[in-house]
């Protein structure tokens, strides 16, 4: 894919100034572990801003606590996972604490998500009508016939040929690509003020999945998205701002252009390298060495450390998310711009 | 079945199109189809069971030896032999039969010289009240509770529940039967014990039909839905809204009853054929005593024409089965023209 444009960087300076949309702070999100002294934080201190008309990438490996990030912003953590500090706003309003009746209201309505795999994201025995519209009636005071209209409307937006007669089919009879463009269509027929979109490309193939990026840049250029990969190629198409994930914690935050043009933290770095460029100078990608902490394994000092090719011994300690620079980072030893020049 | 594999594998073209461009077939059409499919099947079936019955039957014992009685002399046994037919060799005999067969013409009674299918016709609604019944009280009772304990299978009550519901599928039907028996019309004897007597008879023989297909119905309903709780779909649906109840009976069970459908059907088909043992306890007199009591008299001419009547309900039974996957699941519906 390819490196950030003129025009991403653009779009950052705007989203900078848009108001606050939805903020998370202190976020913990945390799975009972049978057994062992302490329970598996899957979340471990999150806290961001999202403003209004800003994508926002959220980058990591898997397990890296991403899409956990994103289903607690809903409230549908998977039992027995729970969120067990910190707080979710959406404008004023404090979200994750509400009832559950008052959180539906929340649920695809105020904050809309695209999940991974279109295969198995869409119920296989009712009408691709019918889930469309269940959600339009949950949510907007319409009659069922208006509803059937706005079902229409949302695939046909999202590019789905012949959406009239689609109403009436099944899941089953589309390619990945088109029901990935229901989901997307599902996800914002009650236009919600923010779109997360969780690998919403990860299950396509290479053509298609440029094809639902342009979609998703066309549909959502003004829209507030967030935007969750682990490919670093897809947040520089089309995300304003990143958010390096690593074991629960955010270790990198900063614009796109920052970011890829001179990552500070060592896994972002990490993450860079691995990623493929058509560019000859370029000798050859390089893995990050080892694996993420998994759930059984307990945490000591910064996650990366294990991983890293500039842990020192002070990496005992956990690195807090401070300003390096312009950034913020959470290592000890953050490769700064003033440092590299030497 | 090709087709609906085909439909199934993910798309793997590099331009984005429609995966089948195939004509839909429309239900009604498929339905037809399965159907003219069925009825050709079951002439074979009945042709093989026919074929199988009658050499069977004529191994198990000389039926003119029974109708002469322990009196009869060898000149009444001749007699009676020339009179049914019975003295003609066996290949003759099968020849006379098959030819009858296709006129639906099993011949009379060896007990009382009613027409068989008549006796046989004669049982149907007797039989067909019980399985009615016993179908209706079996889905009312199954779909809900299994539902139920599948949506949280991890709470304490449904736990229970659900022991209750193994153990209850271990207990035989005559069991429940006699226990039945026992205790409302010997101990309290508010229910009548033995035959058709109106609806007040109807409760026990369809109760201990129902209990002893209801656990395994419960049971498949409720893994299948505990299992539908946890797809994706589930998730997407919870992400825009839904509710516990709109994702437990509008998504999950509806996934849940394609599983469910295939051993419903074939308890349809078991209770046709095989209510015997509870139409015997209860002195039910429907088809399967009806079976039971000619098997016993050698009364072949109508264990010939029940079975038949029975296969024909079990293929009928299994067809409709068909037909109502091809209604809940829209998998099945479409294939390539």
């Amino acid at each position: 894919m390819s490196v950030v444009t003129e025009g991403t960087a653009d779009a950052a300076r705007t989203a900078a100034s848009g108001e606050t949309i939805l903020s998370v702070n202190d976020l913990v999100v945390e799975f009972p572990r049978p057994g062992q002294p302490t329970d598996f934080r899957a979340v471990n201190g999150v806290s961001f801003d999202l403003r209004q008309g800003e994508t926002l990438g959220l980058v990591g490996e898997s397990g890296s606590g991403k899409s956990m990030t994103a289903l607690s912003l809903l409230g549908i953590v998977p039992a027995p996972g729970k969120i067990i500090e910190g707080s979710i706003n959406l404008r004023d309003r404090r979200i994750d604490n509400l009832p559950v009746n008052e959180l539906r209201k929340v649920r695809g309505n105020d904050i809309g998500m695209v999940f991974q795999d279109p295969m198995t994201g869409l119920n296989p025995v009712r009408s691709i009508g019918s889930q469309l519209t269940e959600s339009v009636l949950r949510h907007q005071d319409v009659s069922k016939q208006e509803a059937i209209e706005l079902a229409f409307h949302a695939l046909d937006d999202v590019g789905i040929p012949s959406a009239r007669e689609r109403l009436e089919g099944f899941p089953h009879e589309l390619s990945g690509g088109l029901r990935q463009r229901v989901m997307i269509a599902l996800a914002l027929i009650n236009h919600p003020e923010v779109i997360i979109a969780d690998e919403a490309t990860t299950a396509l193939d290479a053509t298609i999945q440029a094809q639902i990026l342009d979609l998703l840049r066309e549909r959502l250029s003004s829209a507030t998205m967030i935007l969750i990969t682990h490919d670093m190629g897809v947040a520089a198409e089309i995300c304003d701002r990143i958010m390096v994930m690593y074991a629960g914690r955010i270790v990198e935050t900063g614009t796109i252009e920052e970011v890829l043009t001179s990552p500070r933290h060592p896994y972002t770095v990490g993450l860079l390298s691995a990623v493929p460029k058509f560019d000859i100078r370029r000798p050859k990608l390089v893995p990050i060495p080892g694996i993420p902490p998994t759930a059984e394994d307990i945490v000591r000092g910064c996650p990366f450390a294990p991983r890293c090719r500039f842990a020192e011994t002070d990496c005992d300690q956990r690195p807090p998310l401070e300003y390096a620079e312009d950034r913020l980072v959470a290592c000890w030893h953050p490769r700064l711009a003033s440092e590299r020049k030497k | 079945m090709t087709d609906i594999a085909d439909n199934n594998k993910p798309a793997s073209q590099p331009i984005e199109t429609e995966k089948n461009d195939a004509e839909t077939i429309p239900v009604a059409k498929q339905t037809a189809q399965t159907l003219t499919k069925r009825i050709l099947e079951l002439l074979f079936l009945l042709m093989f069971i026919s074929t199988l019955l009658f050499f069977l039957l004529r191994l198990t014992g000389d039926p003119a030896a029974v109708l002469a009685g322990e009196t009869g002399d060898q000149e009444q046994l001749e007699l009676i032999r020339k009179q049914y037919g019975l003295d003609k060799p066996l290949i003759v005999q099968y020849g006379v039969f098959l030819y009858k067969l296709v006129q639906l013409d099993f011949g009379s009674s060896l007990a009382n010289a009613q027409d068989a299918l008549g006796l046989v016709f004669e049982r149907l609604p007797t039989s067909f009240t019980l399985v009615i019944i016993a179908f209706t009280a079996n889905l009312i009772i199954s779909i809900p509770l299994g539902a139920w304990l599948g949506s949280r299978p991890d709470r304490t009550g449904r736990k229970l529940a659900a022991t209750a519901v193994f153990v209850a599928q271990g207990i035989p039907g005559y069991i429940t039967g006699l226990l039945l028996i026992q205790l409302f019309s010997v101990e309290l004897g508010w229910l009548p014990s033995i035959g058709n007597q109106g609806i007040l008879s109807w409760i026990m023989p369809a109760t201990t039909l129902a209990a002893f297909q209801a656990p395994q119905v419960v049971r498949v309903i409720s893994a299948n839905v505990a299992e539908a709780m946890r797809e994706d779909y589930i998730r997407t649906a919870r992400a825009n809204g839904a509710g516990f109840n709109t994702l437990l009976w509008r998504h999950a069970l509806k996934n849940a009853m394609l599983g469910a459908t295939a051993l419903i059907g074939a308890q349809v088909s078991f209770l046709v054929g095989g209510s015997i043992i509870t139409e015997v306890i209860f002195a039910w007199p429907g088809l399967g005593r009806l079976l039971v009591t000619s098997v016993q008299t050698l009364d072949f001419p109508v264990v010939q024409a029940a079975v038949f009547m029975i296969a024909i309900f079990v293929y009928f039974a299994i067809t409709l089965t068909d037909i109502v996957f091809l209604f809940i699941d829209p998998r099945l519906r479409r294939q390539r023209a």
